[in-house]
């Protein structure tokens, strides 16, 4: 058995009112692909579909998508991972407009993103050579920088769902994190500042999606509660 | 120069049926969370409203006691108060838990999920055991 049902959402804005969603048979030939491969499969069936992807191996993060209810790059996803009962529905990433097919207008995450400043910033001068940092300090970097900014995560967040606008989100946040957490950036205070209302980082409430769909294995939900603590420590 | 769309207008659809998504277990427990609590709010006043009744006169007390003691569906409804309170109580302590800096690991988180679980079952069944 290697027919693969898939269901696909689409969406012309120039031609539907409406989503729908549209099968395809695929003949897998048994073998573990990748969602991207089926995609790709799809799409010598029917050239209209479109989809965003780049790098095809979980680094670009350009294909992150709904697949079979959970987000995920559809690159390195395989289909043992998703599918059951030879059946995959394949929708873009929740929240977000979309523009058409699988593909949405991630404007407001990039928005959140450019809002916490995700650059280093240093007010003393310069030193002839690079700003240097000790190993343990660089070592608290891990597990931040690694972020591909996929939005699999902001998108899977019921509290950026609701509030795109406000909340910075999961992607946005654990991006906050690193340069909190890097001994080079000068600009805590001011960083800290900016986040302390009760939408940025509070609406978070600890659902953990963001930790269950990362492709990255990275952890948004613990660098929220250490900024939280951060923004404790540095008003009390 | 910015050439963002204001949202507000904005026609395109947007994927948001929930029915489509896969909600993982921590997930179910905080939007029942929520939900508890909403129905904890609203059932404060039927107690609040028996509390009353109850401390107004002996007869009052008399009719609150009676009703509690025979009729079967203010006991269902005391022992689902109890067990959104109890589910609440333990789901408020994770988050403490939580803000400790444990279980926000993913297995963590799950490990977390599973033992609200168990430990509001358990206090459901002796709110059970207690009511009846």
């Amino acid at each position: 058995m290697s027919k693969l049902q898939v269901s696909v959402y689409r969406y012309n804005p120039e031609s539907d009112d409406a989503p729908w969603m549209q099968d395809f048979e695929i003949d897998t030939q048994g073998r573990d692909l990748m969602v991207l491969n089926v995609l790709q499969m799809i799409k010598e069936q029917d050239s209209s579909l479109v989809y965003r992807a780049s790098c095809r191996e979980g680094v670009c993060g350009s294909d992150g998508m709904n697949m079979n209810g959970r987000n995920g790059l559809s690159c390195v996803t395989p289909l043992s991972q998703v599918v059951k009962n030879d059946r995959l529905v394949l929708r873009p990433l929740p929240g977000l407009p979309v523009i058409r097919d699988l593909i949405i207008d991630m404007s407001l995450f990039y928005k959140q993103y450019e809002r916490i400043h995700p650059y280093l910033q240093n007010d003393e001068r310069p030193p002839s050579t690079e700003r240097l940092q000790s190993p343990e300090d660089r070592d608290k970097l891990d597990g931040l920088y690694e972020c591909i900014l996929c939005a699999c995560c902001s998108t899977s967040c019921p509290s950026f769902w609701w509030n795109p606008d406000k909340f910075v989100g999961p992607a946005g946040l654990l991006q906050a994190y690193r340069f909190l957490a890097d001994s080079r950036d000068t600009h805590t205070r001011e960083r800290l500042a900016e986040l302390d209302d009760p939408f940025s980082v509070f609406r978070c409430r600890g659902i953990m999606n963001c930790v269950n769909v990362c492709p990255k294995g990275l952890n948004p939900t613990r660098a929220i509660g250490k900024i939280r603590e951060m923004l404790v420590s540095h008003t009390a | 120069m910015k050439t963002q769309r204001p949202v507000s207008s904005d026609k395109r659809p947007v994927n948001l049926d929930l029915s489509s998504i896969h909600f993982p277990l921590p997930a179910l427990i905080s939007i029942s969370h929520r939900v508890s609590g909403v129905l904890l709010f609203i059932g404060l006043i039927f107690m609040m409203w028996a509390l009353q009744a109850s401390l107004a006169s002996p007869a009052g007390f008399q009719i609150v006691s009676d009703t509690l003691a025979h009729n079967f569906f203010a006991r269902l409804v005391m022992w689902g108060l109890l067990s959104a309170l109890g589910f609440h109580f333990v789901a408020g302590i994770r988050h403490l838990v939580m803000d400790i800096g444990y279980g926000e690991t993913l297995e963590g988180g799950q490990q977390g999920a599973r033992l609200t679980v168990i430990f509001s079952i358990v206090l459901m069944i002796l709110a059970g055991v207690w009511v009846w």
